[in-house]
């Protein structure tokens, strides 16, 4: 294992800090966009391997997920925010995010990108103002609408051993509304990201 | 401020627009209203509009193509959140409708588009307008759409009995389990048919295979003929049948083999100058919440089917479930 995968106590407690942060102001972003309460849940910020990200999320839901993904780069840190949807919240999603075209196969598609844009912008932008620096993102990609997440998983050739992970599970008030974030930061970016909090902790 | 570094200034502002310009994407600038601010040559040379024709254009009245309340939801967040917001060519093929431009080798009657918005900000913070990025993904667009088309015939030709165009056995064998476990929930009348050509191997035997294959299609045929949309027929062996009549009761099931095997009857097959007539064997057994697996309704419409043939061929049998 290298050693910048290993995170000790003070960057893991910074890290903790800036996604609560970030969590807070996505969360008044949020509840001003789409005239809704975010109820806001503590992010984890852990040290997982492919197989540990794979158990994690398929506790969420055995059946019926929607994950979609996003990637994002900017001042040497990357990675991809994962976002896990029940299937079950379709026609709420639609009432939360004003959508009205119609839910076929091609409307149920454009709302889950619709939906994973502002979800994962609103918490990343808030953590990159914190860490200083700006991300790209590149268009959302439906990974396997109705298909179940351990084929998901599977079928992905998986190139690293750790990586950092941050969970965040949004839930929106009287809307049958819940997903899982899971904002996972390439091996490579550990060094820059880790220079980045010394210098936020000195 | 210098002469000097003024015409700095000017140069770099030049070198700027000329890559605004020239890079082969499409740049569309807009104000709070809509109001188109730029229109770089991409834009120009596809929409056949030159800037100074749109600059100050609104941009729904200058393009009826993009929906308005779908655009205005999609730019809201972005002034909200200052994030960049995308569509892409699989939920909109286009956000501008281009025409295909080659002639020779473009396969898409219009140019596929993925797009970014992205918020762009005064000198004071405040974000005044919207860039938008539009990139043609034409060929890759046409390359997923092809393959797609591709897999869906293979999977097609995969399931398929090449002889007779019926499902082939084990298509077949899933579509049975399938029914079968929504049956063990719902409890619905439901009824399988197997059926068998009489003495087949003498039409092989007499007349040749090539023969024998046509007999095989005809009787597919009929099959298909008699059954409606919602029956799944497949060739179960070589010249064995199966029928699957879901919400079917034992009774119209009894009715249609009673139909297939007095069609077939009084068919004649001609296959060059030989005539072949031929008869079939039936058994039938409907959905019981005594049966165990799939494997065992099968076998009980094959017990049936071996009672027809023990009576005499050329008759429908009937399985009898008992209560236990």
């Amino acid at each position: 294992m290298a050693q910048s995968s290993v995170l000790n106590e003070d960057q893991r407690d910074c890290l903790q800090e800036i996604s609560n942060v970030a969590m807070g102001q996505a969360g008044d972003h949020l509840a001003r966009l789409l005239d809704a309460f975010v109820i806001l849940s503590i992010p984890h910020v852990n040290i997982l391997t492919p197989t540990e990200i794979a158990m994690a999320v398929q506790t969420i839901d055995e059946h019926n997920v929607s994950g979609i993904c996003q990637g994002f780069i900017g001042g040497g840190i990357a990675g991809e925010a994962m976002l896990l949807f029940n299937d079950t919240s379709f026609v709420d999603l639609a009432k939360l995010m004003k959508f009205e075209e119609e839910l076929n196969e091609v409307g149920e598609r454009e709302l889950l990108i619709d939906s994973t844009n502002i979800l994962v912008g609103a918490l990343l932008r808030g953590i990159a103002e914190q860490l200083d620096i700006e991300f790209s993102f590149g268009p959302p990609a439906i990974m396997g609408q109705h298909q179940e997440l351990g084929k998901l998983l599977m079928s992905n050739n998986v190139r690293w051993d750790h990586t950092l992970v941050i969970e965040v599970n949004y839930q929106i008030e009287d809307y049958d509304v819940q997903c899982d974030l899971l904002v996972v930061i390439t091996e490579s970016s550990l060094p820059r990201l880790f220079g980045k909090l010394e210098y936020l902790l000195d | 401020m210098s002469e000097l570094s003024n015409n700095e200034m000017m140069n770099d502002f030049r070198w700027i627009m000329d890559v605004v310009q020239n890079v082969d994407v499409g740049l569309v600038l807009l104000d709070k209203d809509y109001n188109i601010k730029l229109w770089n040559s991409f834009m120009q040379n596809h929409s056949a509009l030159y800037a100074e024709e749109i600059i100050g254009k609104n941009l729904f009245e200058s393009f009826p193509e993009i929906d308005e309340k779908w655009f205005n939801r999609k730019v809201e967040s972005i002034y909200l959140l200052k994030n960049s917001a995308f569509t892409t060519w699989e939920q909109r093929p286009y956000l501008f409708k281009f025409d295909n431009y080659r002639p020779i080798t473009g396969r898409a009657e219009f140019m596929y588009q993925n797009s970014t918005f992205i918020p762009i900000q005064d000198l004071t913070g405040e974000i005044s307008s919207i860039c938008l990025i539009v990139y043609d993904v034409t060929e890759q667009a046409i390359n997923n759409l092809e393959l797609e088309a591709a897999n869906n015939k293979l999977e097609i030709i995969s399931q398929t009995d090449g002889l007779t165009g019926l499902f082939n056995r084990s298509a077949w064998e899933d579509q049975l389990e399938k029914e079968f476990d929504r049956l063990q929930r719902y409890k619905e009348d439901c009824s399988l048919i197997i059926f068998d050509i009489d003495h087949f191997k003498k039409v092989n035997d007499n007349h040749g295979h090539p023969a024998g294959d046509e007999v095989i299609k005809k009787a597919a045929e009929i099959t298909q003929k008699c059954i409606r949309k919602t029956d799944i027929a497949g060739r179960y062996g070589g010249e064995e049948y199966v029928v699957l009549l879901p919400h079917t009761n034992v009774d119209c099931a009894e009715i249609l083999a009673e139909r297939i095997r007095k069609k077939i009857e009084g068919l004649t097959v001609q296959y060059e100058d030989i005539m072949i007539n031929f008869t079939v064997s039936f058994g039938v057994s409907s959905y019981h919440d005594s049966l165990k697996s799939a494997t065992a309704w099968i076998d009980s419409a094959d017990k049936a089917l071996y009672e027809s043939k023990e009576n005499g061929r050329n008759r429908v049998s009937i399985f009898q479930h008992t209560n236990t």
